[in-house]
């Protein structure tokens, strides 16, 4: 059986380069889902053979010489921590298929994408089977150039600078991590990550650790991404297409704090007690501080975008506790949140797609009445996301603050009260900001500015542009020629409001990258202009959700909801191998 | 006489040639002190070739390779210059320019490098 | 029989789930839809209700260790079951319900008023847009209540604690056309969830120090008196937070928002008591730790007073029913501080019969009026005599009048706080006996202004959303005058069951509280026989604008508090894209500008390339000499 995580790395390459062939390239979505369902059933496969006795040992090993002159080997496997990993990643690629069927993406070319994503998935799942540091890099590296393509060539308005500001970012913190891992590899001699861990960190020196951990640590935050070297996830979130959004927030920034668990705290635990206060610190701060930037954001993937680098404060926060109950909430919440945020970037699409924006002023409101199916499930993403008991979210921010209640001994206890009292408070805020865009976006009336005249009974609801459209002429109001949305009159005072601050973000953009194209322009001149150039493109009819969306999106609802009710079927894989990959060096 | 003389007499000649190719601004000077750089070795070849009595005369035979290069690297020079001086209407080597990196608005109708030279 | 307790808590979620998804498939009309639900949210509900009974009456012929606590003679059983153990890592999770006495009156309260209410909805919400979806979250509520009750572990009783939260979020902003709503659904929820954090953080606390998170386990283990200390405060910021006590006060008036079956229903029976219901689960380990019951004694005090006199200073019927509330619950939480957990329950039970039933008839009369402003009221006691005669018991009762059940059940709580010792006890005591007086008085003024005097209703055309209905003619449909008629029964009667319970009355305290109360009620119906077309609250003369503005608490929360946070986040988005990024982009201009740079000696000159060349030669000359 151990053939199963060599193929779960090969099904998805032999499906990209079979995608070249012309037969298969004209259906090539349909053969997208093919080879991902193939995917997720391995995926299946590997979680039901796995031995749930066992969870702490790594099973499924392969294991061969590869570069015998670097001592690099082939070497794959998997265990508690990297199993729901695993499948959360085959199953949202699968998802984005499904989901791609019936919404072809915006800038055309549905063949390259698909060969794209099926790159992207062999580095996805590559890294969290991998079992050697180098192997884990290399994996870690591949994902980069295809998510570099899906956004600069299938993204929105600012798709090429968002690209190249990711790229350029992440490769960046990979390279610090190179460092990382080969100080390691000199100091311990063997690339190995079963034996690494086995070790405990005992033969390296805690000086060679300290260094060793903060180049493997700089690398894996900006991945993750941490308070203060997150600034590449707003831009790249916001312009990628929908399927970009949701394998980036669902499992890339996964990967960062994987490598965490899996290399930086069992390998090297004299650095991570070294650092880890200034983790927590930096994890708090990341709360804090996406919190209180969702509260001002007006783009709806923008706020969900800072919403992940508050919620991947909590993972880290757990992390730097450096106890199992810390290690297990930042892993619940790892996979909770890559379930969650799936579900709203794949929400926030379906939004953009109908409206031609995600700028929350000009959405208007009531869309609950416009489109109550995507409006419901809308409100329940948001209460998922922040972290309400009984859905997914909870577990993991709940242990995470348990374990910085008593993190582990030679750390100042003081010190993690206080982040974890902050951290409490970045779960009001994040409730403030979510609920405060729930009201924004899907209460109220469906058209404001319409003159009070006598209420009607609810009838049934306004489904197409044209009718809308109607709604706005008899009322007289200046009516947007192109989006049924806010009227002008709401849309422009508010735009007045928040121009300046557009402006200021807009020139400072546009001086540095020098683009005095239309993009720095139209932002310069406030959002209508580039927007209406984009809203050409990929707008379908105003019609509630679709089948393939409901296909993509049930379960993840459902999969939430079991892990909300019953958290062990997660708890009881990864607390075992927690507890094994922190060993008797740290106390609980 | 003591190898001293002719080798002094060498190093104040390469002297004079490096001085000539880094600091003269006419090309045709500058390879006029690429030949004295030559010459000045072709001197301190034979020299030292005398002094050590070599018995395979290495130094005279490669003052004998030193000379037929410089011939053909002088004449090679002068056709480019030639060349230049044809498009350019100038040998001036700091006028020579186009290969800078700094990006300077191109000025219209006159060709880079030309003018009072 | 644990299977019991988890049916009773899981009939309702099963009926929220049926009602949530189920209600429109295959039905043809609006109507079917409308009665599948009422189906949906009734018989569960029905079932629940009985299997309650049928529970009590077990634990009263059962036998069990008895703990000593007040309810042991009457309900000595208990039942307890887990369903599985979640290891943490540190400290264990147990998935456990329990029943006791406690959990078994509570739960009584629970479910009686949940399905008078679920009946009264079906008339009040006939023609109201989303009702399937309205009864789903009143079942969903009813079940987290429920799990809170019967939660035999802190965890389990924290998940059901935050799902009657959110299903108060989601009524609240049921009519969520109106913006308005929904904010105060919003509010309302952000409050109690800052009293949440500290209710975790207590619950960490209480688990960290006793090994594990049962309830069992955290009461019996033996914990440092500072600890305990610690975790009762942290716990009172959650009990503040749902139980609307000073300084998380406010959300609870701007929550009449919502449609009156759900205040009713979650801000006058269940949810807002649940705070307290926490305090009495957990009471041993309070009575450990004074200061907490000290702070929570004068938190009360100054809770009980204040809101009493913004409740005499509303013109909102609904909004004067809810700073009553937290008057009330004030009494309970004052109880509770002064040492008697048997007043405090009893008087939670109680208030919950009779607030129940004031809001019930508060929805009728609304429903008859179209509006929510007293001053729009007047002389209905001919057009409702069924109303009328129920909200009178309704009003008695919280007035303290006998025979009502107000009048035993407040006389408990102020025997209690006349025994009790701590250093606040006397200006508690003081606080009490004063709002007496102002609870008589503002019961009188709404009583008086809603029932007699000139009738003043003028049917309005379109009544605003956030009312339900306009002037048909009729008093109400019987769909709701019945659970207003069953609900004053033990509104009325309740209180002679008291001795039964082993609550005396003492007459000393009753007759001066009695007395206090007529006193309030008597200087408002001097006024009003002055004048009464004028509001009596005018007796509180230039005081009046602050009372009716709840001293303006409001205003200074979003002085200090939201507007501060809101300007702080517009500076970090600010700051996001100056500084954080304008330093990602600056190293990108950094190394551009580097370049540059570098590109000076690119300058086309190749005598300046060959002076590199002899320089970097006579170096490496040097070097090849000097280092060898």
């Amino acid at each position: 059986m151990s053939w199963l995580p060599i193929a779960l790395v090969a099904v998805p390459l032999l499906g990209a380069v079979v995608s070249a062939v012309p037969a298969v390239r004209d259906r090539a979505v349909a053969w997208g889902i093919a080879v991902s369902g193939v995917v997720l059933v391995l995926a299946v496969a590997l979680a039901a053979v796995f031995d749930h006795a066992r969870p702490a040992g790594m099973q499924l090993q392969t294991d061969r010489p590869w570069i015998p002159g670097l001592g690099l080997r082939f070497h794959l496997g998997v265990d508690g921590v990297s199993l729901p990993l695993v499948v959360l990643t085959a199953l949202l690629t699968f998802l984005c298929f499904v989901h791609l069927a019936g919404h072809p993406p915006a800038g055309g070319r549905p063949a390259a994408l698909v060969v794209t994503l099926l790159v992207l998935e062999v580095g996805m799942i590559g890294t969290f089977l991998a079992l050697d540091l180098l192997l884990f890099f290399v994996f870690f590296e591949v994902v980069l150039v295809p998510m570099y393509f899906v956004i600069a060539l299938w993204g929105g308005a600012g798709r090429r600078a968002a690209a190249v500001k990711f790229i350029l970012y992440t490769l960046l913190g990979s390279a610090v991590l190179l460092i990382g891992l080969l100080v390691v590899r000199t100091q311990a001699g063997t690339l190995d990550m079963v034996a690494l861990a086995g070790r405990h960190g005992s033969g390296m020196a805690r000086s060679a650790q300290i260094l060793a951990f903060l180049a493997i640590g700089l690398g894996l935050a900006v991945k993750t991404p941490m308070w203060p070297l997150h600034t590449w996830l707003p831009d790249a979130h916001t312009e990628a297409p929908t399927v970009g959004s949701v394998l980036l927030a669902g499992v890339l920034l996964k990967m960062g704090s994987y490598g965490f668990a899996r290399i930086a705290i069992p390998v090297l635990p004299e650095g991570a007690a070294a650092l880890a206060p200034w983790l927590g610190a930096f994890a708090v701060a990341g709360i804090a501080y996406g919190s209180l930037a969702c509260l001002a954001q007006r783009d709806l993937k923008r706020m969900i975008a800072y919403s992940s680098v508050g919620h991947m404060g909590f993972v880290l926060l757990g992390f730097a506790s450096l106890t199992p109950v810390g290690l297990n909430g930042a892993l619940f919440a790892n996979v909770a949140h890559g379930l969650i945020t799936g579900l709203l970037f794949f929400l926030a699409g379906a939004v953009k797609e109908r409206y031609g924006t995600a700028d929350m002023v000009r959405l208007g409101g009531g869309m609950l009445r416009r489109l109550p199916y995507i409006g419901s499930l809308l409100t329940f993403a948001c209460v998922a996301s922040l972290g309400l008991p009984g859905l997914a979210g909870f577990w993991g921010e709940m242990l995470a603050l348990l374990g910085a209640f008593s993190p582990a001994a030679g750390l100042s206890r003081p010190l993690f009260l206080v982040f974890m009292a902050v951290g409490g408070l970045g779960t009001v805020l994040t409730a403030a900001y979510f609920l405060g865009m729930l009201s924004r976006v899907t209460h109220g009336r469906v058209v404001e500015n319409v003159p009070a005249g006598p209420l009607e009974p609810p009838g049934p609801p306004v489904a197409t542009a044209e009718g809308v459209r109607e709604v706005l002429s008899e009322a007289g109001e200046g009516a947007e020629p192109v989006e049924p949305v806010a009227t002008g009159a709401a849309v422009a005072a508010l735009d007045r409001e928040w121009a300046e601050q557009e402006i200021a973000r807009a020139s400072a953009v546009a001086a540095d990258e020098g683009e005095a194209g239309a993009t720095g322009a139209a932002r310069a001149h406030g959002p209508g202009v580039a927007d209406a150039a984009e809203v050409g493109r990929g707008r379908r009819p105003f019609g509630d959700v679709t089948v393939h969306e409901l296909a993509a999106w049930l379960p993840l609802v459902a999969l939430i909801v079991l892990f909300g009710l019953w958290p062990k079927a997660l708890l009881a894989v990864t607390t075992p191998a927690v507890q094994s990959l922190l060993g008797s060096g740290v106390a609980p | 006489m003591h190898v001293v003389y002719p080798v002094v007499v060498s190093a104040l000649l390469f002297s004079i040639g490096v001085y000539g190719v880094l600091a003269r601004r006419n090309a045709i000077l500058v390879l006029m002190s690429v030949e004295l750089m030559l010459n000045a070795v072709n001197l301190n070849l034979v020299a030292f070739d005398v002094w050590l009595r070599d018995r395979l005369h290495g130094g005279q035979v490669l003052t004998l390779f030193v000379i037929v290069i410089a011939a053909a690297e002088v004449g090679l020079g002068l056709a480019i210059v030639l060349a230049v001086f044809r498009t350019r209407r100038t040998v001036d080597v700091d006028r020579l320019r186009a290969l800078a990196e700094v990006v300077r608005a191109p000025d219209p109708g006159r060709p880079d490098g030309e003018g009072a030279s | 029989m644990t299977a019991v307790v988890a049916l009773i808590v899981l009939l309702p979620f099963a009926a929220a789930v049926a009602g949530l998804l189920a209600t429109r498939l295959g039905t043809r009309t609006e109507r079917m839809a409308y009665r599948r639900a009422a189906w949906f949210a009734i018989a569960p509900g029905a079932a629940s209700a009985a299997l309650t009974v049928w529970l009590a009456v077990a634990l009263a012929h059962g036998t069990g260790v008895s703990e000593g606590r007040f309810w042991s003679e009457l309900l000595p059983g208990r039942v307890e079951g887990t369903l599985t153990v979640v290891e943490t890592g540190s400290v264990p999770i147990s998935l456990t319900l329990r029943a006791d006495g406690l959990s078994v009156l509570a739960g009584i309260l629970v479910v009686v008023v949940a399905l008078a209410v679920q009946v009264y909805s079906v008339g009040y919400m006939r023609d109201e847009p989303r009702y399937p979806s309205y009864s789903a979250f009143v079942s969903l509520f009813t079940s987290a209540m429920l799990l809170v009750v019967y939660a035999g572990d802190l965890i389990v009783l924290y998940v059901g604690w935050e799902i009657m939260g959110l299903c108060s979020y989601l009524l609240i902003g049921h009519w969520w056309e109106d913006r308005a709503n929904s904010r105060a659904a919003v509010k309302a929820f952000l409050v109690t969830r800052l009293g949440d954090v500290g209710f975790l953080f207590g619950i960490f606390v209480l688990g960290a120090a006793a090994g594990g998170f049962r309830i069992d386990d955290v009461l019996r283990a033996d914990i440092p008196r500072g600890t305990l200390v610690a975790a009762t405060l942290l716990l009172l910021a959650g009990v503040a937070g749902k139980s609307a006590q000073v300084p998380l006060q406010t959300w609870l008036p701007d929550a009449m928002a919502g449609p009156t079956p759900i205040s009713a229903l979650i801000h006058a029976a269940t949810m807002v008591a649940a705070g307290i219901f926490v305090v009495a689960r957990l009471y041993p380990a309070f009575l450990a730790a004074p200061p907490t019951l000290d702070v929570l004694g004068v938190v009360a005090a100054v809770g009980m007073l204040g809101a009493a006199l913004a409740a005499l200073a509303q013109d909102d019927l609904k909004r004067v029913l809810a700073y009553s509330t937290i008057s009330q619950l004030a009494y309970m939480a004052a109880a509770l501080a002064a040492g008697s957990d048997r007043a405090a329950m009893f008087h939670l039970v109680s208030h919950g019969a009779f607030k129940a039933l004031l809001f019930l008839c508060a929805g009728l009369v609304i429903h008859h009026v179209g509006s929510n402003l007293i001053s729009h009221m007047g002389g209905l006691r001919t057009a409702l005599p069924v109303t009328f005669w129920t909200m009178t018991i309704g009003f008695a009762a919280l007035a303290g009048l006998p025979p009502a059940s107000g009048f035993f059940s407040k006389d408990a709580v102020i025997s209690a706080i006349e025994h009790g010792t701590g250093p606040a006890q006397p200006f508690v005591y003081a606080s009490a006996l004063l709002t007496v007086g102002v609870t008589g008085a503002y019961a009188a003024r709404a009583w008086l202004r809603t029932f007699f005097g000139p009738a003043r209703i003028e049917p309005l055309p379109e009544p605003p959303p956030g009312v339900a209905h306009v002037f048909d003619g009729r008093e109400a449909p019987p769909s709701m005058l019945w659970p207003a008629g069953v609900l004053a029964v033990p509104a009325l009667l309740l209180g002679l069951a008291g001795p039964a319970a082993g609550v005396e009355v003492e007459w000393g305290p009753a007759a001066v509280s009695l007395a206090v109360a007529l006193l309030g009620a008597g200087i408002v119906y001097a006024l009003w026989r002055a004048a009464p077309e004028q509001d009596p609250a005018r007796l509180l003369g230039p005081f009046r604008a602050p009372c009716e503005r709840a001293f303006h608490v409001d205003a200074v929360y979003a002085a200090l508090v939201v507007r501060p946070v809101l300007r702080l986040a517009r500076g970090v988005v600010r700051a996001d894209a100056r500084v954080v990024d304008g330093a990602v982009r600056g190293s990108g201009r950094a190394t551009l500008g580097l370049s540059g740079l570098v590109r000076l000696a690119q300058n086309g000159n190749a005598q300046l390339y060959v002076t590199g060349l002899l320089a970097g030669l006579v170096l490496i000359a040097v070097a090849a000499v000097v280092l060898t």
